[in-house]
């Protein structure tokens, strides 16, 4: 290639970390809008395909690429901090996935999901809809789970707030962008470090991994 | 490491986020009412409206609320994050937005689900619960037609059905009367022969017994009385009129602690008996024509609230 030549972007996010992220944005738009206008079963299965993708992107965490990895992403406390100090500072690290501020953003709002995704199992909505587990617990414990379920929304809204400023912050204040890559999967080569080796993993093990999901939430229902 | 190329400094763009955070706070405030509510009484910029004491709201519509809605829409539940146990949560709507408009019964939604056939599925109360009359439900339109003031006095909204108090009539345990006659059946069968028709169960359902010694006037006296010493916690009526019983006998009526009805017609029972009565919780009414009682000890008595037929010593 010629040294003029635009390079081309790096191929960072694979198929099945892209299909996940932009499913999970669609299926909490459309769990919050039905659970407002009271269409609950409509409610029920956006949370069960939640949770089935849930338990897929902690096995893809394991068994999928580089930077869906768990290990990939997440850092101890002090290296986040140690990053954000330096970003507020002005300065620039390349990270080919997520940079560890990320990475813990994406852990929290993974883990704030699931139990989102587990307490509506159980949760009721004092009417005539109950979690297709709520005869599990007392009808207490279903009221409260219910609170909970609730509160986990109202701190999910933050998150999502928060995720988009820094989205919001990497492309006005940085000049990254974040959102093109996740739509596309290639970052531009000056947002990757030099000569970093990213492994994928086949998509026939995605499928497999998102089977075994979808067995693992029935197992759980049934 | 390198410098990063933005298109804005840092602290522009946190102002734009800051107007923006702004903007959409505004417009989930102007798109939910009861959410605005909570952001302004939050801040301080409105004040939580407050029931005043004798107003519609609080005689008439608050006990229907705590009675129907507030074990699900109260302080322990808020189901679809709605409070009904007060008139600023009631205002304040739920997670749908304000369930009650003021002066706009039609599209206020509470009035609408109480109004449901208890078929759909959404009527409240739910099934299972106790539902609203139709005077219940009239004096909750009455109220949000009048404006779902906290406070608007009662007097100022006509129309509305009389209050009602409700009284709760205890129903008696048949099976839990039987095992208590069982043990009390060696004593009555015994009393009963000794003194023939004087005691008497108070009902068929009941373990309750009645004493009528009047029928056996002056023959029965202070060791008589003592003589039912084994069933006087179960004694609920006793009638000691035109009979021998004395003051003596007030330890013994002061172990009586289920008498509800005590005639003293024509009796020697004096300020003693009365004394001893006093110390009875469950006594309701007391008969004392042609009694030695004082007036001073009847007083007492009526103090603790006991209905006093005839006037002792007053004649």
């Amino acid at each position: 290639m010629p040294d003029n030549a635009p390079k081309p972007g790096v191929y960072v996010w694979d198929a099945p970390t892209r299909l996940f992220h932009w499913s999970i944005v669609v299926l909490i738009f459309v769990s919050w809008l039905s659970a407002d206008q009271g269409y609950m079963k409509v409610h029920l299965w956006s949370g069960l395909t939640l949770l089935v993708l849930l338990l897929f992107r902690i096995g893809w965490g394991f068994a999928g690429a580089t930077t869906a990895r768990f290990s990939n992403f997440l850092h101890s406390p002090g290296r986040v901090m140690a990053y954000v100090k330096t970003v507020l500072g002005g300065e620039r690290q390349l990270h080919a996935g997520h940079n560890p501020a990320g990475g813990l953003m994406v852990a929290v709002l993974l883990l704030a999901l699931l139990a989102q995704a587990l307490t509506g199992l159980v949760a009721n909505d004092g009417l005539k809809f109950s979690g297709p587990l709520a005869l599990q617990v007392s009808v207490d414990q279903s009221d409260q789970l219910t609170q909970i379920h609730g509160a986990i929304f109202n701190f999910m809204l933050v998150l999502i707030w928060l995720h988009l400023v820094a989205i919001g912050f990497y492309l006005l204040v940085k000049g990254e962008n974040l959102v093109g890559p996740m739509v596309t999967g290639k970052k531009h080569h000056a947002h990757v470090p030099e000569g970093v080796a990213l492994v994928f993993t086949r998509p026939v093990i995605a499928l497999a991994l998102l089977a075994l999901s979808a067995a693992c939430a029935a197992w759980i229902l049934l | 490491m390198s410098r990063a190329k933005g298109y804005l400094p840092a602290w522009l763009y946190l102002a734009c986020v800051v107007l923006v955070t702004g903007l959409g706070i505004a417009g989930a405030m102007a798109l939910r009412p009861a959410f605005a509510n909570s952001v302004k009484e939050f801040f301080g910029l409105q004040a939580a409206p407050v029931a005043a004491p004798s107003s519609f709201y609080l005689t008439r519509v608050a006990p229907l609320f705590e009675a129907h809605c507030a074990s699900c829409h109260g302080e322990r539940r808020q189901k679809a994050a709605l409070r009904l146990d007060s008139v600023a949560f009631a205002l304040r709507g739920g997670r749908h937005g304000a369930v009650i408009q003021p002066g706009d019964v039609k599209n206020s939604e509470l009035m609408h689900r109480i109004t449901l056939p208890p078929s759909d599925d959404r009527a409240m109360p739910p099934e299972g619960k106790t539902p609203l009359s139709p005077d219940d439900v009239t004096v909750i339109r009455l109220w949000i037609a009048g404006g779902a003031s906290p406070a608007m006095l009662a007097t100022a909204i006509k129309g509305a059905p009389r209050l009602v108090r409700e009284v709760a009539i205890p129903t008696l345990d048949a099976e839990a009367a039987r095992r208590q006659r069982q043990v009390l059946a060696p004593d009555v069968e015994r009393l009963s022969r000794r003194y023939p028709g004087l005691l008497t169960y108070e009902s068929r359902n009941s373990a309750g017994l009645e004493l009528n010694a009047a029928l056996s006037g002056h023959a029965f006296g202070d060791e008589d009385l003592k003589a039912f010493t084994p069933l006087f916690s179960r004694l609920v009526r006793l009638d000691l009129s035109n009979t021998a019983v004395t003051d003596a006998s007030a330890r013994l009526l002061a172990a009586m602690p289920s008498l509800r009805s005590v005639r003293l017609t024509n009796s020697k029972a004096g300020d003693d008996v009365i004394a001893a009565l006093a110390s009875l919780k469950s006594l309701k009414s007391l008969t004392v024509t042609g009694s030695k009682i004082s007036q001073q000890a009847l007083s007492q008595l009526r103090s603790h609230g006991v209905v006093i037929y005839g006037d002792g010593d007053a004649r």
